[in-house]
């Protein structure tokens, strides 16, 4: 008895060894075909659709399966770190644009500079804004997954009951200002507009757009020393701090999360905000237009946009193949039209917004989504493609809440942190 | 103890010689123990004891994760941390945190567990009430004190503004914010507090406290330098745990102000967090995670040093 017992106990420690080695064996690769893994976070309609892709694309291709893992997207990199250090990376994971500068870092990223120039993929057929976030240091390092913009969301009839007219294609900050302070009543407790201030990269993205809808830039050239401080970076940070400190027209919000509560109450006018936000506003009634401009600049209407990749992890020839093409297929316009129509994402490619009816199919599933899909064109440049920008983030994001809460005055604030970021910089090895 | 093992022998069992027959089989018993709890200690050992070894490792490196470079630098990390005003300030956000949280949990525990502590109608219920927040997950606790103590549309505000009190900032306040979460950590960790101290209250005997009130005690006499000192292991236990659990505080940061405003609720985890997931610097952030533990470690010993004076156990 006691030897059998002993052995159970052995057997079930090695079973436990066994188990806690192993982890994932994502690689597979059965019976002659090939298996490839894919990490992604989508839920809701985005997973039904991506599911239907890819039971498709597996039909198609009978010595391919696709497999593919549900993993939240704000804690895929350091799964997928922690999968690259333990030798068994997935073939394709879904990352945050933000990180592609680090992400190039990763050894076993696949550089896809030579398989988005294959004849058929169109390259120039993604929107700028994705090329240049898929894209460090001339390597292209992923295939754009997701793309989005900022413009402003507003509550139509708020606007009517205060007797403004609703924004058109050719406004200006110094009316959305106006129209804010208008738009505010201490009694109903309703404010012109809203401002997320936890001093995140939220916080900080809105800002950028203004900075260069003022025709100034976050860093300069070669991403070596801050550029923000300037003429324009003033204008913006001063646009900003008139509403939230002056007029007290704009209701700060540290936590990010319940700015979409109050514009879906009627307590908010208008939102800068982007299109993942329009299904939580099923309550009210609201119009959807393009970024003011600063009358006399350069940086007109443009918007600021967040895309994401598909990034391929290197598990040799024949994996990196498979996944590449499976990539290019997913990415293709007819499965970039389905996806979009299925879930109300924008399209990642230019010609399908301009394939016939989709624009109005996708205004009937989520109203007002048109004019973020043509926003897309004013995207004119993406945020410094550096391995440091997180830190210079945190800097402005702290930047301009001290100035939103009234703590310090915009010019000082401005020159402070950007002595900060030249500091950043210049300590930085990388 | 003696007893059950004198009532044993009478009864005619004899424990020695099976023991040594075992001992005759050849297997030695500590080795079927070994073997049972391998499966356990393998696990422990694999998700436990290598990221704590690794993460010292790292510590002493330049480590991002993601390129293979992973230079040593000997004692920079440990140097930077002690010159970065970030960590100073969060040093300083940590400890008055947990200067706060931890008595106010322990009062608001010890009090309702006294409430609990009788036979009344619907007890069980109220019990459970209390320690149902335990039960909510952080997210709910989060999102209701955020709306709570939303400056313009908060309940607080309003309970304000009834009472004359002129209406407060709160989450968007840098000298406000780490007093909110200290209020929303408290009323997640009262429940704790009462399960234990409930536990306790039972376990003081009634014949001593029969016996204050014969000496002439008040009942709030009898509370004080009966009950409370009863209540001292659990009290000691208590301070222990809770403090460990408040130097590292994150999970309400992350949700309701990440660190902000102004860095004015950033604490040593969540700074950790922000060097390690936002910044990549692993190196770095293994450095403050050692150094947090230094600072529990030297804590909790104190602790159980001032607290041995103060604790009376029962034998």
């Amino acid at each position: 008895m006691r030897s059998h017992w002993l052995g159970v106990a052995v057997a079930s420690s090695l079973v436990a060894l066994g188990l806690a080695a192993c982890g994932s064996d994502a690689s597979g690769g059965s019976g002659g075909g090939i298996t490839i893994s894919i990490w992604e976070g989508y839920t809701g309609a985005e997973a039904k659709a991506f599911a239907h892709l890819v039971s498709v694309y597996d039909k198609a291709h009978p010595g391919t399966t696709v497999t593919s893992l549900f993993v939240n997207n704000d804690s895929s990199l350091q799964k997928v770190l922690t999968a690259v250090r333990g030798g068994s990376p997935p073939d394709i994971a879904y990352l945050y644009g933000s990180w592609a500068p680090n992400v190039a870092q990763i050894p076993q990223v696949v550089n896809l500079t030579n398989v988005v120039r294959r004849p058929g993929v169109n390259w120039p057929d993604f929107w700028v804004g994705e090329r240049d976030v898929a894209t460090v240091n001339g390597r292209v390092i992923g295939i754009p997954a997701l793309v989005d913009n900022l413009a402003v969301v507003y509550n139509k009839a708020l606007f009517a009951q205060a007797h403004l007219q609703p924004p058109s294609p050719g406004w200006t900050w110094q009316q959305f200002v106006s129209d804010a302070a208008r738009l505010t009543s201490p009694a109903r407790k309703q404010f012109g507009t809203a401002y997320v201030t936890p001093g995140s990269e939220d916080t900080v993205w809105h800002w950028e757009a203004l900075l260069w809808e003022a025709g100034g830039q976050i860093l300069a050239p070669g991403n070596k020393r801050a550029a923000f401080d300037s003429p324009a970076g003033l204008k913006a940070l001063t646009t900003l701090r008139d509403m939230a400190v002056t007029d007290h027209s704009m209701y700060l919000d540290p936590t990010d999360n319940a700015y979409t509560n109050l514009f879906n109450s009627g307590k908010v006018g208008m939102l800068v905000t982007g299109p993942w936000d329009l299904s939580a506003f099923p309550n009210v009634h609201y119009g959807v237009q393009i970024m003011p401009s600063f009358p006399g600049t350069s940086g007109g209407h443009q918007t600021i946009s967040g895309p994401d990749n598909w990034v391929i992890f290197n598990n040799g020839a024949a994996h990196t193949a498979a996944a590449e093409r499976f990539l290019l297929w997913l990415t293709a316009p007819a499965q970039v039209k389905y996806f979009s129509l299925a879930t109300g994402d924008l399209p990642i490619r230019r010609s399908v917004e301009t394939a016939p009816g989709f624009l109005t199919a996708m205004n009937k599933a989520l109203p007002g989504v048109d004019t973020f899909i043509s926003n897309l064109g004013n995207v004119r440049q993406a945020r410094p493609q550096t391995p440091d920008y997180p830190k210079v983030s945190q800097i402005l994001g702290n930047m301009i809440v001290s100035v939103l809460l009234g703590k310090s005055q915009p010019q000082a604030a401005l020159a402070g942190a950007a002595q900060q970021v030249n500091q950043a910089l210049a300590s930085s090895n990388g | 103890m003696a007893a059950p093992a004198a009532l044993l022998r009478r009864r005619g069992t004899e424990p020695a010689p099976a023991r040594a027959r075992g001992r005759r089989a050849g297997v030695p018993e500590q080795f079927t123990g070994w073997a049972f709890v391998t499966p356990g200690a393998a696990i422990i050992l694999l998700f436990g004891a290598v990221p704590i070894v690794w993460s010292a490792v790292m510590s002493f490196q330049r480590n991002n994760l993601l390129s293979g470079s992973t230079p040593y630098v000997g004692l920079r990390n440990y140097r930077a941390l002690v010159h970065d005003p970030l960590v100073i300030q969060a040093v300083a956000h940590t400890l008055v945190y947990t200067a706060l949280f931890v008595p106010g949990t322990m009062v608001a525990g010890l009090f309702l567990a006294v409430a609990m502590n009788r036979k009344i109608r619907f007890i069980s219920l109220y019990r459970t009430a209390a320690y149902a927040t335990m039960a909510i997950s952080t997210i709910s606790e989060a999102i209701v004190f955020i709306w709570l103590f939303d400056p313009s549309y908060g309940v607080v505000n309003y309970l304000f503004s009834l009472l004359g009190i002129p209406q407060q900032q709160f989450l968007n306040n840098p000298s406000e914010a780490l007093y909110v979460i200290v209020i929303m950590t408290i009323w997640g960790w009262t429940g704790f507090a009462v399960v234990i101290y409930l536990a306790a209250l039972q376990g003081v005997p009634q014949a001593l406290l029969d016996a204050a009130a014969v000496d002439g005690a008040s009942s709030w006499t009898t509370f004080r330098r009966v009950t409370v000192p009863l209540l001292s292991p659990a009290s000691l236990f208590l301070a222990v745990w809770l403090t460990i659990n408040a130097m590292q505080l994150f999970d309400e940061v992350y949700l309701s102000t990440q660190g902000g405003p102004l860095n004015s609720t950033t604490v040593l985890v969540y700074y950790l967090y922000d060097q390690a997931f936002q910044n990549f610097n692993f190196g770095y952030a293994s450095a403050i995670a050692y150094f947090l533990f230094l600072i529990i470690l030297v804590v909790t010993a104190v602790q159980f040093r001032v607290g041995r004076r103060f604790t009376h156990y029962r034998s």
